[in-house]
This record gives structure tokens, sequence and C-alpha cells, in this order.
């Protein structure tokens, strides 16, 4: 039994470190490399945060950082209050549309918002029509732009991991507040917030990080002078200006750093801060509150301003979808299928190889995954739980350090970067987590004993496992299948470094359409068709069975 | 029998696997080519479009189009660059005179004089056109323009910006978008068209000057075009003449502006060296120098080359762009078009390339912040200066300091020093 598990684990771990220790080891080494002489030193280093220039882009994304998770709180206390308490109607749909933007690729968002809040977009163009302004008003240029198109993605974690808090917290200790004579502000200042620290950071830090990783939406606005954009154009751009690559590859490992950190202290943290109560919770839900007209229809008001707010970008994204030109116009007049025609029949090429490297990753994630999270629930091989952590870690990593350290590490020496394999392979690295969390978490449900009495009534190894857990499993497994799928079809941060002619997936679509060519309506069909697909693969998910979903939710991001 | 289905299906999982990598990796025995080069999308669709339909009908095979699209200009070289000896493409497709003077002088690209090589003028108003030697042709000529939203200026009731100096008119201020020299090869021109035309030293002046017009940077010249035609930016600088055009054409109301002082650009192609299909890259060539070849390049968005086009008679001929391009241009052949060009010098232009990009960059992109304060201190205190003047306050000493301030600003770009003295001129003037 130990040996066939340790020649698994064995398997599971060289594929580990050659799909991710050997090229993040090698984006380390490079970031260490000095251009001249080519050895080691921490010159690099010492030139990124002496150069005044690189120096302001890091402030700037903690600055960023900081604005996008105090925006996010702030407008997400109130909506998780809402969820967790409040008996309404609709709270169903509610929730899953303010959930939304976790499956929505974040690119989709920003050309819907410049469409629609952009300065001769529809909000100014109706503004200017009813003559309550003169000229239009820069909403989305600028660093409020940004904050409010990333938090707004970003709002669901900051929702999620607030509302588990709320409802996690012992109704007595909130009741006992109010016995005391605290009144509803403060017993919630002093009490309830303080009782969903632990849960609350398990979010903020997902959300602190966003911008440490997106690197398109300030791209997109203008604003380049952030961390994840800087790294993008230096080493995108520039092939021959040494210190300029070197200058990006640091910014990406200093990205990764403050990610990686980040996520181990909140980590550590929840962890160690875990509060508990003396009684065991009275109700499943927990306090559950039936409030006043007043902030009923209040909070009914603000629920819908959110959802509209997301509503918004399958809404603009369809219409430009179906429409020739939408600009100038407050709503589009000109009704085309031709976007579509030219997607599907022109260049079926992008969603046949989205299709495929997705399906491909997926069989790679399947495959790696299951076996994984065999090891890591059902046996006590050495460092399993090394295994465990190494990819858990990929969820914080930077979508763009894995494709710049694929660059480095597979085009001279392992030339995999010069055949297509390398985006699947890419996709699979990066998305890593997602099935396995999803097949761990199953595999935690699932009985020890019906394994054990297959294995006693003589049946093998292999067999119990295709006969009895997979079944029993399979769920789980589906639900993490087309999670997985949802995600590396969206992909665009590794895949952009590692693309070449002929290799584009639809999200490069999107952003050669939108941002190098004047083809906003096929990008945003190309979005729109995105959308659709996220959209019936999620209400397969919802078939399968959303408890699973929740169970192992992962952060999510392009 | 639950067994057997779970099996089954896990296999057909395989199967379905391992057939997409069969149908993926199954190579078509077609000829190849791969272009590599900064020429719009359009422009690559409507060649590949036509190449492949010519080569089938005369070598009777397909032939399979790669096209490389890495950036603007500079970033295309620089792709080039990194290839060595063995270029992962055979054309150098698109870019001016000065991005293939670098790749001539660096021996990235190899002389071949394409059929109807002839049709095409050596020089045109003292810009060279072709290389002498046939390294490299032009096959879409141009000239750097400016841009603007005619419907976005009348709501903001401003007229078109006429000169280089017209821009500098404070009403212009945060209307006006433009990308970094290194990431679009027309800001490359544009920026060497103002050092040859204003001097160097006035040149970098007037750059400093025309930053702080800007709303922001964009990130490559048909961002410009796009941000100007959404109207988010009403005008844009640095321009292909062509975009207003095709912009036109799909319905945007943007109209191109000829600066006072402008070039011709002659869009290029080389064979690069060791190109590894050689012999098609030279059919490619032959080609893109027909009449017919020349038609796709019209219709791909940009100005055919060759001295015996009439858009009129292309018009006739069912050539959709020819009346776009005859609308657009006023004439009848690119070659009527009545000019006044400055007085370019192509060597300067290529010798100082990287430099020219990398102190744009530093210089006034990465100091952006820094240099519009310094200057709107500058032009406060001068205002000021101005109202003390009416007031009949002594203002000669705070003057002359604030002239030092401009100095140091436009000459020098020392936006700390010349802050310093804008500061010290204003306690000039409240002082004793």
């Amino acid at each position: 039994m130990t040996r066939g598990g340790n020649v698994l684990a064995l398997v599971l771990w060289s594929i580990i470190v050659f799909f991710v220790i050997y090229p993040l080891s090698i984006l380390i080494f490079e970031s260490f490399k000095i251009v001249e002489t080519g050895s080691l030193g921490l010159q690099n280093y010492l030139g990124f945060f002496q150069d005044g220039y690189y120096l302001k882009t890091f402030g700037n994304t903690l600055f960023l950082s900081t604005l996008v998770l105090l925006t996010s709180t702030l407008f997400g206390i109130p909506l998780a209050y809402i969820l967790a308490r409040y008996r309404q109607y609709g709270k169903t749909i509610f929730t899953a549309l303010i959930l939304l933007p976790i499956v929505l690729p974040a690119y989709a968002g920003i050309f819907a918002f410049i469409i629609f809040f952009g300065k001769y977009g529809t909000v100014n163009l109706l503004l200017m029509d009813f003559g309550i302004i003169e000229t239009p008003i820069n909403f989305i240029y600028g660093i409020h732009g940004l904050v409010f198109i990333q938090a707004l993605h970003m709002l669901p974690f900051i929702v999620l991991s607030l509302s588990a808090g709320f409802t996690n917290i012992d109704p007595a200790f909130e009741e006992a507040a109010e016995v005391e004579g605290a009144s509803g502000f403060r017993r919630f200042i002093t009490v309830t917030l303080p009782l969903c620290t632990p849960s609350y950071l398990a979010g903020a830090v997902i959300v602190f990080l966003w911008p440490f990783t997106d690197w398109l939406t300030p791209l997109i606005l203008g604003q380049v002078d952030y961390l994840p954009s800087v790294a993008y154009i230096n080493i995108a751009y520039h092939f021959t200006d040494m210190h300029r690559k070197y200058m990006g590859i640091v910014a990406v490992v200093i990205s990764s750093i403050v990610c990686i950190a980040l996520f181990l202290v909140a980590r550590w943290w929840v962890e160690r801060k875990k509060y508990t109560g003396l009684s065991k919770g009275t109700t499943s839900e927990g306090r559950v509150i039936e409030p006043g007209l007043l902030i009923k229809s209040g909070s009914y008001l603000y629920m819908i301003f959110i959802a509209a707010l997301v509503l918004l970008i399958p809404i603009v994204l369809g219409l430009s979808a179906f429409s020739r030109r939408w600009v100038f116009e407050a709503f589009p007049t000109h009704w085309t299928l031709e976007n579509f025609r030219v997607i599907l029949l022109e260049t079926p090429m992008l969603i046949k190889n989205s299709f495929v490297f997705s399906t491909i990753a997926l069989v790679f994630g399947v495959l790696f995954g299951l076996p994984a999270a065999y090891i890591i629930v059902r046996t006590r091989v050495p460092g399993k739980n090394a295994l465990d952590f190494v990819i858990t870690l990929m969820l914080a990593f930077p979508g763009m350090a894995v494709g710049v350290s694929y660059l480095l590490a597979f085009w001279e020496g392992i030339p995999l970067a010069t055949h297509w394999i390398i985006m699947p392979l890419a996709l699979f690295a990066r998305r890593l987590p997602y099935f396995l969390r999803m097949a761990h978490s199953s595999y935690l449900q699932l009985d020890v004993s019906l394994e054990e009495a297959s294995e006693v009534s003589g049946v093998g190894k292999l067999r119990t496992f295709l006969s009895i857990s997979l079944p029993l499993l399979l769920k789980g497994v589906l639900v993490g299948v087309v999670m997985f799928f949802i995600m590396a079809f969206q992909e665009i941060s590794t895949a952009i470094f590692l693309y070449r002619g002929g290799w584009e997936t639809l999200p490069i679509g999107i952003f050669l359409n939108w941002h190098r060519g004047m083809e906003f309506g096929i990008a945003a069909a190309m979005a729109f068709l995105m959308i659709v697909i996220t959209f019936i693969l999620l209400l397969i998910i919802a078939r399968i069975g959303g408890g699973i979903l929740k169970a192992a939710w992962g952060p999510g991001g392009s | 029998m639950r067994t057997q289905a779970l099996t089954k299906m896990l296999s057909m999982v395989f199967m379905a696997a391992f057939c997409l990598f069969a149908f993926q990796g199954q190579a078509i025995a077609a000829d190849k080519i791969g272009w590599v080069g900064p020429v719009y999308k359009e422009l690559a669709e409507s060649l590949t479009k036509g190449f492949k339909q010519y080569y089938e009908k005369t070598h009777g095979k397909e032939v399979e189009v790669t096209f490389i699209h890495p950036g603007g200009w500079p970033v295309c070289l620089d792709k080039v660059r990194t290839w060595g000896d063995k270029p992962d493409a055979d054309i150098f497709l698109g870019a001016g005179a000065p991005a293939h003077e670098v790749l001539k002088k660096e021996g990235r690209i190899v002389p071949y004089k394409p059929k109807g090589w002839d049709m095409v003028p050596l020089d045109s108003h003292g810009m060279k056109v072709k290389d002498a030697k046939g390294y490299w042709t032009c096959f879409a000529p141009w000239i750097v323009t400016n841009l603007y939203n005619e419907k976005v200026l009348k709501k903001l009731r401003l007229p078109p910006p006429k000169t280089w100096q017209d821009l500098l008119n404070p009403i212009y201020r945060g209307n006006i978008i433009t990308t970094l020299p290194y990431a679009s090869g027309t800001m490359h021109e544009t920026v060497e068209i103002i050092l040859q035309a204003f001097g160097e030293e006035e040149g970098w002046a007037y750059l400093r000057t025309l930053a702080a017009q800007f709303a922001r940077f964009s990130t490559g010249s048909t961002d410009t075009t796009h941000i100007v035609s959404r109207g988010e930016v009403p005008i844009g600088l640095a321009q292909p003449q062509m975009n207003a055009m095709v912009a036109r054409r799909d319905g945007y109301p943007v109209r191109d502006l000829l600066p006072d002082k402008t070039i011709l650009v002659p869009e290029a192609v080389a064979l690069l060296k060791g190109a590894p299909n050689e012999a098609v890259g030279k059919i490619f060539l032959d080609w893109l120098f027909s009449m017919e070849g020349q038609k796709y390049v019209l219709e791909g968005g940009y100005f055919a080359a060759r001295t015996d086009i009439q858009f009129s008679v292309w018009e006739k001929e069912g050539v959709a762009m020819a009346t776009h391009a005859k609308k657009a241009l006023g004439v009848d052949s690119f070659w009527d078009l009545k000019v006044k060009f400055i007085e370019y010098d192509l060597d300067l232009a290529a010798k100082r390339w990287d430099d020219v990009n990398k102190h744009y960059e530093y210089e006034i992109y990465r100091k952006w912040g820094k240099l519009k304060d310094s200057l709107f201190l500058i032009e406060e205190v001068e205002e000021e200066i101005q109202a003390a003047k009416a007031a009949n306050v002594e203002t000669a000493k705070a003057e002359e300091k604030i002239k030092e301030a401009r100095t140091l600003f436009q000459k020098e770009g020392n936006y700390a020093a010349a802050r310093l003295a804008a500061a010290k001129a204003r306690a000039l003037l409240v002082g004793p």
C-alpha cells in the first residue's frame, strides 16, 4: 500500500517540480542575473528600488490596493450583512448576481464600462441630452476608474467572506451585547465586526493582491504606472533592452513575493485567531432578522444597485455584440449579426484554440488532481502536506509570473515554448489548485470505510478507485471539472506571454481586437460569447450541486 | 455494470484528448511564409487573402501564412534582433525608412528587387522611397498626420489645431493624446520631425511643453485612433494618414490634420537574411508589387505605391477602397499630392533611433507628473506677474527669475530647478 502511494507521490512531485518549481526558480534566478557580467547579484533589485520611476510604480500599486480594499469593504459590509441576516425574497438570485464577477473575465468588465461610462458613453450622452451637463464627465480614466472597476470585480470575495463570518457568529454573543444595552450600531461595530475579522481577512487578502496581478485594466485605461502593467510592457515590448527586461522580471518577482507573503501571513493569522465560542450555535444559518419596512426597502434598493452594476457587463457587451459601431449613441441603433459571422466563420481558430487548450489543460488537471487529492486525503505519504502547500500557493501566484517563467524556462534548453503544447501546459500549471480543491473536499466527505470494504473483499486498489470512489466522488469531481474549465477558458495573463501566431485564444482575440484593432464590436461579441459559455457551464454546476462549489471556493481572477 | 460504463467514459475522455493532439499536430503539406512587422491587422488580413488565392492559382498549392505582430516598429525591429541569424519569419512587412535602415546597417536584411520595382520612385520630396540597392522598397507610402474627432471638437467649441504651435494653445489642454515613440513608429517619426524641423534644443523644449497638454498616453498608434474615434479624447497625434480614411469609411466622425511640418513615410518591405522560406518570400514580394498585389494593399486600408496607379481607374474596376482613397487624398494618385515636407535627414534618424526613443521615455514620459507640476507653477506665476504689472507693482526681478524658470524647464528639462526658480519669482513678487 505505502509503496504504491510513494511511487504515485513521486510521479506527482516530479510533475510539480518540472512544471511549477523549475520554471519559477528560473524566474527568480534570472531576476538575480547581472546583465553586463552574467554573474549573480542583488544589482537588479537595488536598481529597481533606487530608480525613482520603478519605486513610484511600487508605491502606486500599494496605494491602489489599499483603495480597492477600502472601497470593496465599504460597499461589501452592508451587502454581506443584508445577504446574511435579513430574511427576504429573491435572496438566491441577488446572491448569484452579486457573486457573478468571480466567473466573469476581468477584461470583459473594463470594455463594458468604457462603452457605458466613457466620455461619450451612454451615461454621459444621456446627461448631455437632458441638458444636465455641458461637457462630458470623466468617470473612468484615472485612479478613480481603476478603483471602481477593480473593486467591483473583487466585491464578491469580500461579500462571500463577510457573509460567511456573519452567518457563523454564535447568536448568543450578539444577544448578550443586546441585553447589556448596546445599541444596534454599537453592537455591530464592537461585537459583530470583530468576530468576523478572521473570515474577512481571508477575502481581504485576495482583494488586496488583485492590483499586484491585474496588468490589463490599468493598461486599457491608460494608467500604466503600476507594477504588473510596467512588467508587462517591459517584457512584452522590449527584447534587446536588457536593463528594461530585467526590471520587468524584477517587477514580476516582487509582485509574486508580495502576493505569496500576504497570502501566507493571512492564512497564518486566520488559523491563529479563529474565535471560538463556548456554546455551539443554535441555528445552522446563524442569526436571521426580519427588518423593518424602511430598512427592508433600503436594503432592496442597495442590492438592486450593486446587481445592476454587475449586470451592466453582460448587457452592455450583449448590445455591443449585436450592433455595429455603437458610438455617440446612448443605445445602439444598427443591429447586425456580422460580428458573430466574423468570429464563427472567418476566424473560428480562436474558439477552436480556446476549447482545445482548455480541454487539454483540463485532462492534465484531472489526471493530476485526482491522484493528488487521493494522496493528500487518504495516505500518509511523507511530504504530502508540502504537496498540498505548494499547490495551494499557486492560488496566490500572479498569472503573469507563470507566463514569464514559462517563457524563460522553456525557450532554450527545454524548448517546449516553441510548440503549442506550452499553452495548455501553462493553463494547467496556472489553474492547478482549482480542480484539486474540488476533488480534495469531495474526498474528505467520502467515508473511508466504503473503500476499505471493497479492498477487504479482495478488489485491487485501482478497481476500488474506479468502481467505488470515483462514482461517489463524481459530483464533486464534475463541479471541479467545470470550474477548472471556466477558469482555464478565460485565462489571459499567462497566455499573452506565450502565444505565437496561430495559437491565439478567445481572451487574446478580445485583447487584440480591442486594443490593437478598431474592432470593438468583434471584441464585445467574443466577450459576450465567453460569458454565454460560462453561463451555460455555471448552470451545469448549479444542477450538479452548488453546495460543493461553496465548500471549496477558490479565488478567481484572470 | 456501472464500473464498465465508467471505464468506458474515462477511456473516451482519453481518446478525445488523444485525438485533439493528433488533430493539432497534423501538419498540412503546404508551403509556408512568415511575416513579421507592424502593419495593421486589416492590411495583414487583406494581403493574406490575396496572396493565398494568387499562390493557389499560380503554383497549384496552398500557402500557409503566419503573421507575427509584436507591436510598433521598434518592437518589431527588436523582435528581429533577438532572432539573430535564424529569423522566425521571411519578410519584414511594414515600418518606415529609418527602421529598415537600421535593419540594413545591422545586416539583418538582404537585397531583392521584386518585379515592378521600377514602378516605385527612388525618392519623393527629398525622402528616400526605396533603397537603391534593393534592400528595402516602399509598398505603401503615407504622410505623418494628426487626427481629430470633428463631432467632439464641435461639442467643445474648439477649432481644429492647424500647426504644431497651435497645439500648445491652453484651450487644447487635456484634449490631446499620443503614445510613446517606442510603442509606435509614427510617434518616433513625429519626434524626429519636431527635432529636425525645430532644431534639437528647440525641439525637446517644444516636446516638453506639448506633453503638458496631453490627457494621457495611449499604448500605441491604433490605440490612439481608437480613443479619438470613440471621442474619449478629441485630438490624437502621430497618426498614419490612412487611419483617418479607414475610420471614416467605418463611419467615425474623424478627420486627418496635415500639420505644417511633416514627412512622407515609405512603409516598406524587406527580405530577412537567412529567411527559412526565401523562395516563397520572393514570390510574395513579386506579387506585392504587381497591380493585383497593390490592390490588396489598398483594400487593406493603405495607399498603394506604384506610380502607374489611378484611383479613378480602380474605382471603375470595382476596388471599393479606391473611392475612399480618392476622397481622403483629394487626388487620383498618392504621388500627385502637393505637400510641403521638411528636409529629413534619414542617416541621422537611423543613427539616433534608440536614443530618441529612450530620451523621450525617460525625460518626458516617466517624469510626466513632475513636468506638469513644474510647468503649471511657472504659468501661474507668469499670470501673477501680469496681474502685478496691471496693478503697477515692480516686477522686473520677478520677470527675470520666471524667464530663468522657463529656460530651466524647456532647455534643460530640470523640472525641480524650474519649480524652485518659479517659487523664487513668486517670492520676489510679494517680498520687499
